[in-house]
């Protein structure tokens, strides 16, 4: 890898010192919130430290290591320089500037709204611009894979797309997609609010059009993830990718269903019908096809590891895996913490047993389990392969990452499985202050407790991450870096069906379902007087 | 991609074939028990009939198909006045000065400067909107008093917006410099949140000052006591979103005499 090298590494020193910055005030509002702290007087505080650890979580970390990676796979995949690095680095500072204008306004204080900037509460329009500079960024990544994969088509007719742009391309029309949600309500209805344009603002439809980008976003998320589970993991640890096709299905399966299910985080909102909650609740459920598709494929491959290193029998290949190999460590992390988070996930998204969780720490304790804990684990292991590669540096120390990753899976399970607890026990989400002088809450307390050593122990694993990429080059510089290769597949060469070489079909069946299952919920409301409310500027005196 | 697009949209692909129907099947199916079937079990969703079923499924409201109007839009208001923005922007000196003129009337309760030395409320540094929205509901009687329903309905609407422009202009009566230390009451600081109490400073200054929010510090404590308790029955009613009414309907006689006291507190040496 050339070009891209230097873009490629800017995109992951910013996500991950963004990280370590969102992990730090992530462990203080659990410190803070905790028995073991006299409460700071002061929910604004603790809110605008909200407010930065999920913008940072939700919209910087990922995006960047989406671009990033998928500038790798670009240039690694397709073994051909990166077609418009300039717009790339264009994309990046946009990325870069978006971040530092929407911090600004959030350490001033004047968008404590929360990451989801649910109207009416309303902060400065720098927030929302900076956030829209961001998307803005990203929209560029999302042109440069479209081009660089037609620049690679033209010069190779008829060729089968490599797995991992395969999967990367997913990810890509995933989030164009995606974003226009939430672009819609920032542009059209929560900008001119917060500019003062108008004084009400239509809170049912902006929260509709955020639902929109709201759940679709996660998969945009578990893109790199998957891709790095497919093209990575089998080859790491000596195994074959058991079915490319398998691959191909789970990312198509993804780009169709992951849009028109977002309603599901609108079940308690009045303002849309049962009927469309009920079908998106049905559609939800359809997402866990893919997921157990791969849960199925990965395992597969994984057993061809064992079995060629001499496991026998039905589970002697289990012990016969390398244990030792940082990839195996991680795949069966995020799988255990895939299971757990997935498995309250379909409490989530039922219709019904939301009502005991809606709103609860157990919905806060699944979206770190299965964001935080299941996908961000492999996106260490995704800068840990590639390290060598964008720096030159020497093999990094396994003992350390596996330090580090063993820090991640114990603190993530620390930290949210009490919040799951409590959660059924009722307690709300997004408090920023518990009174454990009451005798209701008091017996909940240790929860509370416990959860700040997860915080604790989670941010010495990211401080790890970081020491660990920071001194790579001081630790030698390797003579010559071996080249870099993705998962075979166990029968290479399988044809792959028409449909599952390009993206049309599924491109057309995510547009049509958005359409059907959006489509009266959002003209609905847009025609509704009732809907709209004053807003409720935060910050502003 | 102009090549493969011939072979992933044909029809006579046996994979696209498949994927669309099965799309459209898993989609009807979906359609049918979310709108036809879930609520065909519900008597109350089958009342009107399968048309009726079908839209209240959807989230058709009722006014559309002219059936229960009886929406919130047709209670009875508890105010008239809608909080702009453009109302809490600083008067020109004209205003002020016209204000300054017109608060000569006031002075006998608010104080020559707005500053009441009765417990009347104090006026000196009110936000303009606060002044505003209450004398307007003054006027139209959405809120009460003998002596102020008589005096604002004497006055134009360029009248109160001079007020609230002058009213503005003045230094506001601070308590002792705050920080919001255990000392405070715990209704100040943190509300009760297993009440639904929020805290008085995350909209009356502290943490965020509110549209329509006064700003309360150094009120004189009777006013607030008797204003929290006129919330607490009800008899005061013109928050227009009920706010104050639902934080204080569960505050006993004991708590709003502590936030009272809070405020109230002057600045030693005062």
């Amino acid at each position: 890898m050339s070009r891209a090298s230097k873009l490629v590494l800017a995109h992951f020193w910013v996500a991950f010192v963004g990280f370590a910055g969102a992990l730090v005030l992530g462990a203080w509002q659990m410190y803070i919130r905790s028995p073991l702290a006299a409460w700071i007087n002061n929910p604004e505080h603790y809110y605008r430290s909200v407010t930065a650890h999920g913008t940072v979580m939700a919209y910087v970390l990922p995006t960047l290591v989406a671009m990033g990676f998928g500038y790798a796979i670009c240039e690694l995949a397709l073994k051909r320089p990166l077609v418009g690095v300039k717009w790339g680095w264009a994309g990046f500072w946009l990325v870069i500037a978006g971040t530092v204008v929407a911090a600004v306004t959030m350490a001033v204080g004047k968008a404590s709204v929360l990451y989801t900037f649910y109207p009416p509460m309303l902060a400065s329009p720098f927030y929302y611009l900076g956030v829209v500079l961001v998307v803005v960024g990203s929209w560029i990544w999302v042109a440069l894979m479209v081009i660089n994969l037609r620049a690679w088509r033209k010069d190779n007719p008829g060729a089968t797309i490599p797995l991992a742009m395969f999967g990367n391309l997913a990810g890509a029309y995933l989030w164009a997609w995606t974003s226009v949600g939430a672009a819609v309500e920032v542009l059209v209805l929560i900008l001119p609010a917060s500019l003062g344009l108008t004084d009400t603002i239509n809170a049912g439809l902006a929260r509709v059009l955020f639902s929109w980008t709201l759940h679709a976003i996660v998969y945009f998320w578990l893109m790199p993830t998957y891709i790095a589970f497919y093209t990575l993991v089998p080859r790491a640890i000596g195994g074959r990718l058991y079915s490319d096709t398998m691959g191909r299905v789970a990312f198509v399966l993804f780009l169709v269903f992951s849009m028109p299910i977002g309603i599901h985080h609108l079940f308690a909102d009045p303002q849309v019908g049962a009927g469309f909650k009920f079908v998106h609740a049905a559609m939800t459920a359809m997402v866990s096809v893919p997921t157990l598709l791969t849960v199925f494929t990965i395992v597969a491959s994984v057993e061809i590891a064992g079995r060629l290193r001499g496991g026998k029998g039905a589970f002697g290949w289990v012990r016969a895996l390398p244990w030792d190999n940082p990839m195996m460590l991680a795949v069966a992390f995020s799988f255990v913490m895939l299971g757990f988070g997935g498995a309250g996930g379909l409490v989530n998204m039922s219709y019904q047993l939301n009502e005991t969780i809606h709103n609860t720490q157990w919905v806060t304790g699944h979206f770190h389990l299965i964001f935080g804990g299941a996908i961000v684990i492999m996106y260490f292991m995704i800068a840990y392969e590639l390290w060598p590669q964008l720096t030159g540096c020497a093999p990094l120390s396994a003992k350390l990452i596996r330090t580090q990753l063993w820090l991640w899976f114990v603190g993530m399970l620390v930290l949210s499985m009490p919040w799951h607890l409590v959660g059924l026990l009722g307690m709300p989400r997004r408090m920023a202050y518990y009174d454990y002088s009451h005798p209701d809450l008091q017996p909940q307390a240790w929860t509370v407790v416990v959860s700040t050593f997860g915080g604790l122990i989670l941010l010495a694993s990211g401080l790890l991450l970081v020491y660990i990429l920071a001194t790579a080059k001081k630790r030698g510089s390797a003579a010559e870096v071996p080249r870099f290769t993705f998962s075979r597949a166990a029968h290479p060469g399988a044809p792959t069906p028409a449909a599952l070489n390009g993206f049309g079909l599924w491109i057309a069946m995510m547009i049509g379902l958005t359409l059907v299952n959006y489509g009266f919920p959002i003209v609905q409301l847009a025609s509704l007087k009732d809907a709209y409310v004053q807003v409720v500027p935060i910050g502003s005196r | 991609m102009a090549g493969d697009r011939d072979s992933t949209f044909a029809w006579r692909n046996a994979g696209v074939r498949r994927s669309v129907v099965w799309l459209v099947v898993l989609t009807v199916a979906c359609l049918l028990v979310g709108f036809l079937w879930l609520p065909s079990v519900h008597a109350d969703f089958r009342a009107d009939g399968l048309w009726a079923s079908i839209c209240r499924a959807a989230g058709v409201p009722t006014s559309w198909s002219g059936g229960d109007a009886t929406t919130t839009a047709e209670k009875k208001p508890t105010t008239d006045v809608v909080l702009e923005r453009a109302m809490a922007r600083g008067g020109t000196s004209d205003a002020i000065g016209r204000g300054a003129t017109l608060a000569l009337n006031c002075t006998m309760c608010h104080g020559a400067r707005g500053v009441s030395q009765s417990n009347a409320p104090n006026l000196a540094g009110q936000y303009s909107e606060v002044v505003v929205k209450q004398l307007n509901d003054y006027r139209s009687g959405h809120r009460k008093s003998s002596i102020m329903e008589g005096l604002a309905k004497a006055m134009s609407a360029r009248d109160v917006e001079d007020l609230g422009a002058y009213y503005a202009s003045l230094p506001k009566a601070r308590t002792a410099p705050t920080t919001y230390g255990e000392a405070l009451p715990a209704l100040v600081r943190v509300g009760d949140p297993l009440r639904n109490i929020a805290p008085c400073i995350s909209c009356h200054g502290g943490v965020d000052q509110k549209l329509g929010a006064p700003w309360i510090e150094g009120m004189p404590k009777d006013y607030l006591v008797a204003q929290l308790a006129a919330f607490k029955s009800g008899e005061r009613r013109n928050d227009s979103e009920a706010q104050m009414r639902n934080m204080v309907r569960a505050m006993t006689a004991k708590e709003i005499d502590e936030v009272a006291a809070f405020y109230a507190r002057k600045a030693a040496g005062e």
